[in-house]
This record gives C-alpha cells, structure tokens and sequence, in this order.
C-alpha cells in the first residue's frame, strides 16, 4: 500500500520553478531517500507534503485520500533542515506544548514525552532550557519532537548534520526502529554514503524534476559500466582477450570492462585457461555517489533567475 | 480552534511568568509618576537664579520696597546699586552680579519705559528675563501707586479679578480640569500600551523566524492560528496589566477611604480621586478603554504582526520598515492635544472616528461626557469602524505573514508585500 502518492506536483516562484511536475510514490513502512543538490526543490516539494505549501497543481494522496493540511497534520512528523525551538522556553514544556499542537492529549503526551526521554537518556533534561544544549543534543530533541506524536509519515530533512557518530548511530536505530514498526519515513539528504546505508528506494530531483526513480538497487545496476574486480595469485604477462578491456590495475587486482557481448564468464574462464588461479571476483557497482554527480554535473550548480510566466 | 487556544495559552504564559511583567506592571506607575515629578524637580532645581542690580538714574526706586520684593521671591534678586557707575558696569560679573539695568533718567511714574535692557556678559534663554521683569513692573507699580494715592485696601479691591469656568448645562457633574487630565492619562497609556506591545508582537514573530520553530508548527497549525494566537495571547497579557493598574487605583482608593485623612498628601489624592469618580463615568471609561485596547491592539499588532515576518535578524530592517506604522500612533498621539482642547471640534471627532487615531482620541475624548460631548452615534461608529478596520489589518497582515514568515534572505520592500499581501 502506498502511504504517499504525489501526483504531477508544480509549484512556481516569481523567479523560479521550484518544483515542476513532480510524481512519486512511497510505500508504507520504506525509507525512502529524497536526493537533490542544493536547490534543486527537495524543501519546497517537502513543505507541500507537509502543508506547509499549497500547490500551484498536482495532487497529493495521503493513504490514499486528499491530503487536508489541517486534519492529516497529525500523521506526518517533520525535521526541517534548520532546526527550530524556543530557546528560553523549558525543554518538557515545549515538547508537551508542540505534542498538542500536533493534536495530542496533554496527558498522552506527557506519558510519551516521558518513554522517549528514558529512552534516550533525557530524563534530567525536563526543565532545562534549549539554549542550554549543545548542538547535538538539540538534534536529539528535535527528532524526538519530530517523532513524539507516532505520525505515520515521518519526514526528515538533513537529520544527521551536526551529530557525532554515537548520537548518529542512536538516532539510526531509532529510524529502523519506526521502520519496522511500520513508519514511513523519507529522508532528504545530499549525502549520499548514508543514503545507500539506510534508504530502499530513491528518487533524485534536480532543478525542480525528477531526474532517477528507483530502489537503490535498480538505480545501481542501471548505471553500471559492466566492471569486474579480479584478484589473481600471479599477475599474468599480457592480457589481450576479446572478452574484456582492462581499465586499471591495482597492486593484485585488475580493473576490467567486459564488452558487449561477453559474459562474466567468459573473463573468468580467460583467466583459468591461461593458468592464473583466481582469489576473487566481483562486480564492480557505481556508488550513488558517483550516480548523483554524473547526474548533477554540467547543470549549473546554483539555479538560475529565470521569468516564469505560469 | 483548540490550537489556537494551546498557542494563545502558551503566549500568554511565557509572558506573565516572566520577571521583567511583574516587574514592568510594579515600576511602570512608578516610573511614570517619577518621570513626571522628577522633570518638573528637575526643572525647578536648574532654573538660573539671576542676581542683577539697577543703577537708578531717575531716582524713583527706593530700597525699602525693593528688599520687601526680594524677601518674597528670593531667587532672582534686584539690589539698587550706589556707587561709581562706570567702575561697575565693567566690573560687575567679578562682584557677584549677572547683569545690571540702567534706569534712565527720563524714566517716570507716568510713562516709563517701553523696554530696558539688562546688559549681561553672558547669553540667557528666552525666558530667562521674565521674573526680573516681573519685579521690576512690581516695583514700577508700587511707585505709581504712592504717587496716585492709592492705599493698600484700594489696591486689593483693584487687583480683584473673575475667573470664567466652563459648566455643561446637559452634565451638571461634568468638571473639564478632571476630565483634561484623565483624557490625557488615557490617550497616553493607549499609545504606550500600543507602541510597548505592538513591537513585542513584532519581535515575537521574528523571534519565531529566525529561530525556525515557525517551520516545525506550521507543519501543524496554520499560519494565520500561529499569528493570530500570538496577537490575542500577548493582548491578553496587555489586557492583565491594564487591569491590575485598574484594581490597585481601587485597592488604594478603598483603603485610604477608609483610613481616614490621615496624611495630607494622602487626603488630597483621595480627594483627587473622589472627584474624579462623582464627575467621571469611571466604569464607562473603564469599559471603553478596554475595548479600543483591544481593538487599537489588534488593529496595529496584525500590521507589526506582518513587519516581523518580513524582516531577518536585523533589527535595523525592523524599525525602517515599521516606521510609517509607529507614524501613525504618534500621529494619532498629535492629534489628541487639540482634540482634547476642544472635543467636540470636527477635528476631534472625525479623528475619533477613523480607525487608526481612533483607539488614542476617542479615550482622550470619552471623559468629557457620554451623551453629552460624545454622542452615543459616534461612540457606536467608533467601534464599528475599528471592528471592521481591524479585520482588515489582520487579512492583510496575515497574508504577507504566511508568505514572510517563510521567506528567508534579503529584506522585502512594501511594494513586494503589497504584491504578497494582494496576489490570488
């Protein structure tokens, strides 16, 4: 079942279009990665997701229905990229009051403001204020405010940046956590290490399209150059096979494409024939990493001003 | 509606749990009653006290009445000089003396002099010379009197003077004096409630901003609940200051009352107070000050309300682009001094009829008398029109709110507003 389903999505700024056309679909309990250079239109798509935005056009469906900004707020948790809080205001105080915001009871708040503050070892932190904490410790209480009201959509902008490896880690447990639980969660970044480490399914969007829609998988072996990495026990003297082109070598491992055609096979039985013993064999995957920038690269860096006449 | 009572809620009590409220709503009479005595002592304590001396050529001054006038009033002082003139008019600052005037030898009790000069080595104000020159006409009039024979009984019966008063024939309680000064109480309490909470709302909204909680709530409730609640939370808090003034004025009225006139500084203020209450409708002008407080509020705090979503961290942007708003209130702050001169003037009463002045003339006009200088139809098209004005403000500010409120980066003008505030 698709928790989210955007539909031809378009918003246009005086100057800009910031999301054009834009159609995607999450499914329930995925952790869905929203990939985009800077100001590609990943914030304004989030912000119409959260309601923030109306949409010039386009639908949104949220479990299936329209999605209505003033009821449907109580089922989507977001972390914007800025973190916001009330600096002077006391840190219990403020979760309990964004908690009913969010459409909580008072006393069912306090009682989860009270588990996710064990949980996360907060407890002492009730009556401090925010700007008593660190940076990384205000992250922490934003992704528990984030998550406090167990919306079933939980989207989070950058929720990483500023946090050491421990908190990265606890903060990444939690995320699996709600996952297995049956959250949804989207997950909007530019790094993308930690987008192949968590997320299943992708899209990239870049000056306001979508430019790649898939699971990481997919997106990995459609951009695939067809490489092998071969270790071999011996290097063999001159290697001319019909089979492959060899790109690198690398102390005891060659770097070969194979050529259209050819299967892996054919590499491995090459190198049998001649006699060299093979340690390992794999297939070497582009990085999403080296996906985005291939992708991203030759398109201006920043977007340009341009007259949007709509 | 739920949540914008969590927000009202919230705004409200972040702000009366603060010191600064408590402390604000104690100092602030204080304060004001300090502010002014403490200028008018002040004042009085650097006035320039002149000493100057009359070198009398005509030989009509005598000494004798002359030390009496001084006995009177001894802070300027006039001393008849004997002695060698022309040493003395180079010399007189290093004997003690500010200034000297010379009486000319044609100088009579019959025509005197049109103007005389007091020669200084110095430069004094414009109303430095007056009380020498009250003295100097007393003098005079005593020298006319002796030589028309006139006693002192014939004197007093000469100085008698009327005094004209104002009686209001439809209001016969009415007392123009007390209604003056709580006119001018009320119109200034308005402008510094406005003013005061009127840049709160404003600072609070760029507070909310800047600090990016604006994003994480309107995730949840919609901008014009955030804004809103922010504006009825913080006039609230106005509201409770005002009132708590209103029950101590009572407090102490009741209790002195009862005490008796035990001090006369005491007895004299509730005297003050006992007349204001016989000769003004208190509770009318209570009521009434409530509702243009709340009106005049939310009328101006929605516009600050829009200034402080359009700005950034800079508090410079804020005040260039407040000033034509802060313009207004001192504006309507100018138009009180002649509305309260003459109250039933058009003046007066077209100002208290348009919705931004309104809030500051009509409380400056409403002790004169309801019925009787403010007819109940303009007391009623007041209200109206400051209903429906503020509503306007508050679709217009909430407009280019949800648009600013967003809006990161440079500082947007009030053309571009305009545009925010009137696009589909």
């Amino acid at each position: 079942m698709n928790i989210l389903e955007v539909q031809n999505l378009k918003k246009y700024f005086a100057t800009q279009k910031a999301v054009d056309d834009i159609s995607l679909q999450i499914k329930q309990g995925s952790i869905f990665g929203l990939l985009g250079p800077n100001g590609a239109g990943k914030t304004t798509l989030i912000r119409m997701i959260t309601g923030i935005f109306y949409p010039d056009s386009g639908n949104i469906l949220l479990k299936g229905k329209n999605f209505d900004p003033e009821n449907d707020a109580k089922y989507i948790g977001y972390m914007p990229e800025e973190r916001g809080l009330y600096k002077k205001m006391k840190i219990g105080e403020q979760a309990l009051y964004l908690a009913q915001l969010k459409g909580l009871s008072r006393s069912d708040a306090m009682h989860k403001i009270k588990e996710w503050f064990k949980r996360l070892e907060m407890d002492s932190w009730w009556n401090k204020k925010v700007e008593d904490l660190s940076k990384g410790m205000g992250q922490k209480l934003q992704f528990v405010i984030t998550v406090l009201h167990e919306p079933d959509l939980i989207i989070l902008d950058e929720p990483f940046s500023g946090l050491d490896p421990v908190n990265a880690n606890l903060i990444k447990d939690e995320i699996y956590r709600l996952a297995q639980n049956g959250t949804t969660i989207i997950f909007s970044t530019h790094r993308m290490e930690q987008v192949e480490e968590i997320c299943k399914h992708i899209i990239l969007v870049n000056k306001g399209k979508k430019i790649l829609d898939g699971t990481v998988d997919e997106v990995k072996n459609n951009f695939k150059e067809n490489l092998f990495g071969i270790q071999l026990e011996t290097m063999p003297e001159n290697m001319d096979a019909p089979s492959f082109e060899l790109i690198n070598t690398h102390h005891k491992e060659l770097i070969v494409r194979i050529k259209e055609g050819y299967k892996a096979n054919d590499v491995l039985s090459y190198f049998i024939n001649r006699g060299s013993s093979v340690v390992s064999f794999k297939e070497i995957l582009p990085s999403l990493n080296e996906i985005f920038i291939k992708l991203v690269e030759g398109t201006p860096s920043a977007r340009q001003f341009e007259k949007i006449t709509a | 509606m739920n949540k914008i009572i969590l927000i009202i809620k919230r705004e409200y009590l972040t702000r009366v749990r603060k010191r600064t409220f408590i402390i604000g709503t104690i100092l602030f009479p204080v304060l004001y009653i300090a502010l002014i005595f403490g200028t008018n002592y002040i004042a009085d304590k650097t006035r320039g006290d002149l000493k100057i001396a009359m070198i009398d050529n005509s030989g009509l001054f005598n000494e004798g009445v002359m030390s009496d006038i001084n006995k009177k009033d001894s802070g300027n002082i006039i001393k008849l000089f004997t002695g060698n003139a022309e040493r003395f008019k180079v010399s007189f600052d290093s004997l003690g003396y500010d200034g000297y005037i010379e009486i000319p030898a044609n100088f009579t009790w019959q025509t005197g002099s049109d103007s005389l000069l007091i020669n200084t080595k110095k430069s004094f104000g414009i109303g430095a010379a007056n009380p020498i020159e009250k003295k100097v006409n007393r003098l005079w009039n005593s020298i006319k009197r002796d030589s028309l024979g006139i006693d002192s009984t014939k004197d007093k019966i000469l100085s008698k003077t009327v005094q004209l008063r104002f009686h209001n024939e439809k209001n016969k309680n009415a007392n123009e004096r007390t209604a003056t000064v709580i006119g001018y109480v009320c119109g200034f309490l308005m402008y510094l409630i406005l003013l005061l909470y009127g840049s709160q709302v404003m600072m609070g909204v760029t507070e909310e901003k800047t600090s990016r909680i604006a994003e994480v709530v309107v995730s949840s409730v919609k901008p014009f609940q955030l804004m809103i609640g922010k504006i009825v939370g913080i006039g609230m808090v106005a509201l409770t200051q005002f009132l708590i003034w209103v029950a101590c004025i009572f407090l102490i009225y009741n209790i002195s009352l009862k005490t008796g006139n035990s001090g006369g500084n005491v007895s004299g203020m509730v005297g003050a107070v006992q007349e204001a209450f016989t000769s003004v409708n208190i509770p009318l002008v209570v009521g009434c000050f409530i509702f243009y407080l709340l009106g005049g509020f939310f009328f101006y705090s929605s516009l600050y309300a829009a200034i402080g979503s359009a700005i950034n961290e800079d508090m410079r942007e804020a005040q260039s682009l407040s000033f034509p708003i802060t313009m207004l209130v001192i504006f309507s702050i100018a138009l009180m001094t002649p509305a309260i001169s003459n109250p039933g003037s058009s003046v007066a009463v077209w100002s208290s009829i348009i919705p931004f002045s309104s809030p500051i003339v009509m409380m400056a006009r409403i002790p004169f008398g309801v019925p009787t200088t403010v007819p109940w139809w303009q007391l009623g098209l007041s209200m109206a029109f400051l209903v429906a004005g503020f509503m306007f403000t508050t679709w217009f500010a909430a407009r280019i709110y949800r648009t600013g409120i967003l809006m990161y980066g440079k500082k947007p003008s009030w053309k571009e507003m305009m545009k925010w505030a009137f696009r589909k």
